[in-house]
């Protein structure tokens, strides 16, 4: 006789559990914080922390405007053509981070794991690329010590990049979960708020080619 | 003592103060201690992002105390490490090698230490506020809390910005900092190119708001306690808001005042002049309200009360001669004189000491259950506020006779030798200052385990801290019920009958 068909034996994904909110610290049920609190915690919390990134990059840019005003030592670099490639990775990935996104929001969680994961390999794509074309121009001669140009691409890349690293890390810790089926329409807060910081780095890191590629 | 010893001490005294007891103590510590409790929040947003802001606070003061056993000692650069001595090596001094390395180093930490308490307690405010508590109900204390987290989120990501471009000229050869040509003992300087003029703008573009950041959560305090122990509701709520955003928002563009004598124009100096002075307007709307709300109050002169009045006179003291350096004629002369030293440690450094003070006279019950000792309270303020002023304000004396700062010996100068007798009695005076914290210390220690047990809300306090319900919010914190014995009432405590 066959058994009684199971969500387990079916293979399908497991219920999910609505994000639970974190602020109170457990313990008292009474005084905890409404569900909804978790979430918007963590998307303020996300949109302040790009407040002060951008405060550190807009300090970075404006002392290498000074910079390139005080003397006329500043020798200008050509920028490495991957660097190209690099940006077309960056751009796409977050448009794969973002259909992602509204694909969990209607429920379509498979289709959320394949664009999340596409989004992934992109983003790593993008700094296994920025390392090629930091070799490039370790090869051409621009090193960090030199021409104050190089010294700010490279000081701005690399700030850029340690962000990336981080954002990664946390669009890694969502595929973790996405693989095994654990968000879902009410669990997605991880989902939106990482996919936001990628946006912001996408925006910081067009914004600072712009500035190498007609300006600096 | 070596001139070397001297500035090491000096800067260890500077960096020490400025960072880790004027940033920690009003902003972290007594923030994190109150604003969920005010607010009516069970607990702060992130607190596993508060606890990496602790540990990373604790690892800055450990590479800190390091440096200065690093090999060659201690850095001897101030709290401000101008380049281009401070980037070139131990050329330049004995301090500046490694020590200098490990000084940037701890500075760093702690520029991300302060902003992952900033981005907490600025989302704590925005998303956990109690049903009922609006902005415009928060006590001010939360007010400047919030004010001051978002200054550090502003100030210390440049800081940050700063701290990686000299960390790159110190270890790695870069000249973000170095000018070209640049001899150094004699020795020339390879590369260069960069702006020693431009750390300046960076380090005081955060220095200047870094003043505020110390100082306006001891504002709040004051405001607070003022009207608790006034038993009136506060004088001008609503401009004391606007007041603290406005000295927030005009610090943050007078950092240029740091630079009279740097270089820098003068068409850029009479805008920062004018600026700065500016900040006068809304500093007395702040002290005229303070005043205002103590006015024909019911006067409560428990220590915190005492050190809550202190401040208000410190400051304003302190600020006047603001309004002197904010000259860049006058800042020409008294620069690199001990006036300047006098201004900023009474506006600075006993002005926001006396907000930490009275915070902890009034939240002790809080954190302890029990009370400070009220007589011995008394006689450290009494002492304290004296020995202040008998050490602060006959300094200025000696910034007028033009004794430079940041010297370790005077005895040299004929111009200097008739201030002697004056240099004998600031010393003596500081020694004294120094003594009587002990009675502070002591009481502090012995009330943690001896003293008297508090009552449930020991000031009559009308903030949700001192809450034992969950009612919602129904009123700001600083108003009356409408009884013929009206008093302040608490914050989300039900409207009383009418008589």
């Amino acid at each position: 006789m066959p058994s009684a068909v199971t969500q387990s034996n079916l293979g399908g994904p497991p219920p999910i559990l609505p994000d639970l909110p974190s602020g109170g610290g457990g313990g008292d049920e009474r005084n905890r914080p409404d569900p909804g609190a978790s979430r918007n915690t963590a998307v303020t919390g996300i949109i302040v922390l790009m407040c002060a990134s951008t405060m550190t990059f807009a300090a970075l840019v404006s002392a290498m405007v000074i910079r390139r005003g005080l003397n006329n030592d500043w020798g200008h670099i050509g920028l490495p053509r991957i660097l190209y490639w690099n940006t077309a990775a960056l751009i796409a990935s977050s448009v794969a981070i973002d259909t992602a996104r509204r694909m969990l929001r209607r429920g379509r969680r498979a289709a959320f794991n394949w664009l999340w994961s596409l989004g992934t390999l992109l983003g790593t794509a993008f700094l296994a690329g920025q390392i090629a074309a930091w070799m490039e121009l370790d090869q051409r001669g621009f090193y960090l010590r030199g021409r104050p140009s190089s010294a700010f691409f490279y000081v701005l890349t690399w700030a850029h990049a340690a962000h990336v690293v981080g954002a990664l890390g946390a669009v890694l810790y969502v595929e973790y979960r996405a693989l095994r089926f654990e968000l879902g329409p009410s669990r997605r807060t991880m989902v939106d708020v990482s996919a936001l910081f990628w946006h912001f780095l996408d925006v910081l890191w067009l914004g600072i080619m712009a500035l190498f590629a007609f300006w600096a | 003592m070596t001139p070397e010893l001297y500035l090491s001490l000096l800067t260890f005294h500077g960096t020490l103060m400025v960072f880790f007891v004027l940033t920690v103590a009003p902003v972290s510590a007594f923030g994190n201690l109150v604003v969920p409790g005010q607010i009516g929040a069970k607990e702060m947003a992130f607190p596993r992002l508060n606890a990496a802001s602790f540990w990373l606070t604790a690892l800055a003061l450990v590479v800190l105390f390091l440096s200065f056993f690093a090999t060659g000692g201690g850095p001897i650069s101030g709290w401000t490490a101008y380049p281009p001595l401070s980037v070139v090596g131990s050329i330049a001094g004995p301090g500046e090698g490694f020590g200098q390395t490990l000084w940037f180093i701890s500075v760093e930490i702690f520029c991300f230490a302060s902003l992952l308490g900033a981005i907490n307690t600025i989302v704590t405010i925005l998303d956990l506020r109690a049903p009922g508590m609006s902005l415009m109900r928060m006590p001010l204390t939360v007010w400047n809390w919030f004010v001051t987290a978002i200054l550090s989120l502003l100030a210390f990501s440049v800081l940050l910005a700063a701290g990686v471009l000299i960390m790159a000229d110190k270890t790695a050869g870069t000249t973000f900092f170095i000018p070209a040509g640049l001899l150094v003992a004699d020795e020339k300087i390879a590369g260069g190119g960069g702006s020693p003029l431009l750390w300046q703008h960076l380090f005081w573009f955060f220095g200047h708001p870094e003043v505020y950041i110390a100082i306006l959560p001891g504002m709040g305090i004051v405001s607070h306690l003022i009207a608790t122990f006034s038993r009136k509701p506060l004088f001008g709520y609503r401009a004391m808001v606007w007041a603290t955003c406005a000295i927030a928002f005009l610090g943050l563009m007078v950092w240029g005042h740091h630079m009279f004598i740097s270089g820098l124009s003068p068409y850029s100096a009479i805008a920062f002049s004018l600026i700065t002075m500016s900040i006068a307007v809304p500093s007395a709307i702040k002290t005229f309200n303070w005043i205002a709300t103590a006015w024909g109050g019911d006067l409560r002169l428990t220590t915190a009360m005492l050190f809550c009045l202190g401040f208000v006179s410190i400051f304003v003291t302190g600020g006047l001669s603001g309004i002197f350096l904010a000259q860049p004629s006058l800042d020409a002369y008294f620069h690199d004189t001990y006036f300047v030293v006098a201004h900023f440690h009474l506006i600075m450094g006993i002005a926001a000491l006396f907000g930490i003070f009275a915070a902890t006279f009034y939240w002790f019950p809080l954190m302890f259950g029990r009370l400070m000792n009220e007589r011995w309270g008394k006689v450290h303020f009494y002492l304290t506020f004296a020995g202040a002023y008998a050490l602060f304000l006959p300094m200025h004396f000696a910034g007028f006779a033009g004794n430079p700062r940041r010297y370790s010996d005077f005895t040299t100068f004929d111009f200097l030798a008739s201030i002697m007798p004056l240099h004998r009695w600031l010393t003596g005076v500081a020694f004294f200052l120094a003594a009587v914290q002990t009675i502070f210390l002591w009481n502090l220690f012995h009330s943690a385990w001896k003293g008297e047990k508090a009552p449930p809300n020991p000031w009559a306090s009308t903030s949700l801290e001192w809450s034992t319900t969950d009612a919602a919010v129904v009123r700001g914190p600083y108003e009356f019920d409408s009884t013929p014995d009206a008093t302040l009432l608490m914050q989300n405590e039900p409207v009383r009958e009418r008589y």
